[in-house]
């Protein structure tokens, strides 16, 4: 089968997980401004982005050639859910008759589903195979995501401007080449040592500053819809974390209920606070990170959402409030086919510079009183 | 008798926006059973509009806003507001997200909200009527009441929306069940429903996106002026609705677009219904499926379907041509038929 997927995130995992497969993978192109207007043109203008973006790149798989498209449906009252369903009418009125979605709802919805779906894309390779490579898939999984959080905070401090990047760049190719786990280990550590060997200025404890990313999974995760704004802030010397990461999305969803870490529970339990139950999407999450980043010392906030996403806009409706109680900066991002970069640049330039002159301000209130006072008014939210 | 004289002078506000259009009798004779003064803060205006937009966040869609204007309207007359938080009345559907962090977004949003907002959880697995005991314990704890005295207001505020329900059935369209409700006039409204317009259309949407006379602009009375017959998704029984959805995968997670929805495919194959309104607020993100699912349908039964989608800079100049348009077209279309069938 020529199958294909959506983007989101390291779309070389999905690549991994249909070669160990033994499909035929149709790679889609990175979405890029081609892939947008594509999506926007035959998409329903009041869907979220990520609908847009993903119909795109549907669009550019099947022109090369792809013949079955994969991609995940979700539970729960978020739109994404329907993403498949919608996608599959427009490619029927557009006439393509032969390209087959197959879509992953969650299997406790409906287990017969799931599993007739599982067998469609197991195409025959037998079991014990199956759950051998599976299992490296796993962790080949966690050990990119480990990889990029070095990454990320590598970056902020590197000598020679874009080494980092461009190291991450030749990771990731060397992630695409590997076949067992054995060479998943050996290229791991050896990628582990370039990113070690380059070479950083020592920048003092208390002038690091950190930012957490917060907000719905594929603005999040996929940096051609976000402007790179890992790369961004990294380049303005700031230390990026995110609330989302694709291993810690399989523990949280794909592992057996038993065996998943406590941390995912504690984070729900921290956005309760302010949302009382779960109301689809990463609404609740997304505030459980918020307080959790600021409780682990981190600066600031960004938070991105697609425009107008259902369950975002409850969190976004709250971010003054937590701001000012969990006192903590927050920056609010909308985005859309409109958002231009330029204007994002602007914005998180000006975050970056609150955040450094707050932190002065905080280090020098020991030795000047009314200095405190300024930094209270100063301490804005940007919304 | 003392604790009923106490409670009289309390007041709670219901906010005449999202589900009020639909609940309301319930909600009212619920707490009106209990000793309360209900304070309804009626019908929107430019004012309760500006406020809400002014308090919520500028992207939520308009029937948030709206309802936040009135909660802040409410507040100002009344001791309580009415924020129920609807998580979902059929299992395994939901409400929109928005819906179930109401009172989180209405905390966040309108400071002199704390404190003073009834907000039960419904969470029903089947029961259109959010009338179990459950729902309503809040209240029961807020005011001390026991729960007899709560189960009995429920279950005389239920006979009352049952009998609201029927009316809808019979053909009354939500806004008249509700006029026949507050003036006690009931069955007798039933009887007066006159049928004679030549043409007929299905306006499908939510109540507070159709029944608002802001977001909607009164689309109904607009179309009633021009001698059109209106059938609404409120006419058609939740069990009619969703028999009308079977072909699908599955069901959309929110329970009213799936009974807009299949209110839709109803009357598509209605051969009485010349045409099909879609009526959606800007933003409102459940009907950027439901919609792309009615045009999608409407192509393939062969039906004239137009979306109204408005907001609060809506001109209604602009609204009127289209419906007027929209009309012609349906009246052409009717008689260009007739006068084919007479030919022959």
């Amino acid at each position: 089968m020529k199958v294909s997927f959506p983007y989101m995130g390291s779309a070389i995992v999905y690549k991994k997980l249909f070669e160990f497969l033994e499909h035929e993978v149709i790679m889609p192109p990175k979405p890029s401004q081609r892939t947008m207007d594509l999506g926007v043109k035959y998409s329903p203008e009041f869907a979220c982005i990520p609908l847009k973006m993903v119909m795109g790149t549907y669009l550019e798989a099947i022109e090369k050639g792809a013949k079955v498209l994969v991609t995940s449906g979700g539970h729960g009252p978020c739109r994404a859910g329907f993403y498949g369903d919608t996608h599959r009418n427009i490619l029927k009125s557009l006439g393509y008759d032969d390209v087959e979605i197959i879509i992953f709802d969650a299997p406790q919805d409906n287990w017969r589903a799931f599993f007739r779906n599982v067998q469609k894309i197991r195409n025959g390779v037998p079991w014990h195979k199956v759950i051998n490579r599976m299992y490296t898939l796993y962790r080949f999984v966690q050990k990119l995501d480990e990889l990029e959080k070095m990454v990320q905070k590598i970056r902020p401090y590197e000598v020679n401007k874009g080494q980092t990047t461009q190291i991450w760049n030749q990771i990731q190719e060397k992630f695409d080449k590997i076949k067992t786990r054995k060479q998943l280990y050996k290229v791991y550590e050896e990628c582990k040592q370039m990113l070690l060997n380059i070479p950083t200025r020592e920048v003092d404890e208390k002038d690091r500053i950190k930012v957490g990313i917060v907000g719905e999974i594929y603005v999040v995760m996929e940096s051609s819809i976000n402007f790179g704004i890992e790369e961004i802030l990294g380049n303005l010397g700031v230390e990026v974390e995110r609330s989302l990461y694709l291993f810690e999305w399989i523990n949280d969803n794909l592992v057996p209920w038993i065996l998943r870490p406590k941390r995912f529970k504690e984070i729900i339990k921290k956005g309760q606070r302010y949302i009382k139950i779960l109301i689809g999407g990463h609404a609740v999450e997304t505030v459980g990170h918020i307080i959790d980043f600021k409780e682990r010392g981190f600066d600031g906030i960004v938070h991105l959402m697609p425009f107008a996403c259902l369950p975002e806009l409850v969190t976004q409706s709250l971010i003054p409030k937590i701001s000012k109680e969990v006192d903590i900066p927050i920056l609010s991002l909308p985005i859309d086919e409109q958002t231009g970069k330029a204007n994002m640049l602007t914005r998180i330039e000006a975050f970056v510079d609150l955040l450094r002159n707050r932190k002065r301000g905080k280090t020098k209130e020991v030795f000047i009183d009314n200095i405190q006072e300024h930094v209270q008014e100063e301490r804005v939210v940007m919304v | 008798m003392e604790k009923k004289e106490i409670l009289n002078s309390m007041k709670i506000a219901i906010p005449h926006s999202l589900l009020y259009y639909y609940y309301f009798p319930l909600w009212d004779t619920f707490f009106k059973e209990l000793g309360f003064e209900v304070v309804d803060t009626g019908p929107t205006t430019k004012e309760i509009l500006d406020k809400g937009a002014k308090a919520a966040v500028s992207d939520i869609c308009a029937p948030i806003k709206i309802f936040t204007g009135h909660v802040i309207e409410g507040l100002k007359v009344a001791d309580y507001v009415f924020v129920p938080r609807f998580a979902r009345i059929k299992k395994p559907e939901y409400f929109c997200p928005k819906f179930m962090g109401l009172p989180d977004i209405i905390e966040g949003t309108v400071e002199e909200s704390k404190g003073r907002v009834i907000s039960p959880i419904i969470n029903e697995k089947n029961n259109e009527n959010i009338s179990s005991l459950r729902v309503y314990e809040i209240v029961a704890e807020m005011f001390g009441f026991s729960h007899r005295e709560i189960r009995l207001a429920i279950k005389r505020a239920e006979e009352v929306f049952e009998r609201f329900k029927k009316l809808m059935y019979g053909g009354l369209s939500c806004e008249k069940a509700l006029e026949s409700y507050k003036t006690g006039r009931w069955e007798e409204d039933l009887e007066k429903i006159k049928k004679d317009g030549d043409v007929t259309i299905a306006v499908l949407g939510y109540v507070y996106d159709v029944y608002d006379s802001f977001i909607s602009m009164d689309v109904i009375k607009k179309l009633e002026a021009l001698n059109v017959n209106i059938k609404t998704f409120e006419m058609i029984p939740q069990k009619v609705a969703y028999d009308n959805l079977k072909h699908y995968r599955k069901r959309l997670f929110w329970t009213f677009s799936n009974r807009v929805l299949g209110a839709g495919l109803h009357y598509l194959k209605d051969p009485t219904v010349d045409g099909i309104i879609h009526v959606t607020a800007f933003g409102c993100g459940p009907d950027a499926i439901v919609g792309r699912f009615l045009q999608y349908e409407s192509d393939i039964a062969g039906k004239p379907f137009t979306t109204l989608r408005v907001d609060e800079h809506t001109g209604e100049g602009h609204m009127v041509t289209r419906i007027e348009a929209f009309v012609d077209m349906l009246r052409r279309k009717k008689w260009a038929k007739v006068s084919e069938v007479l030919q022959k």
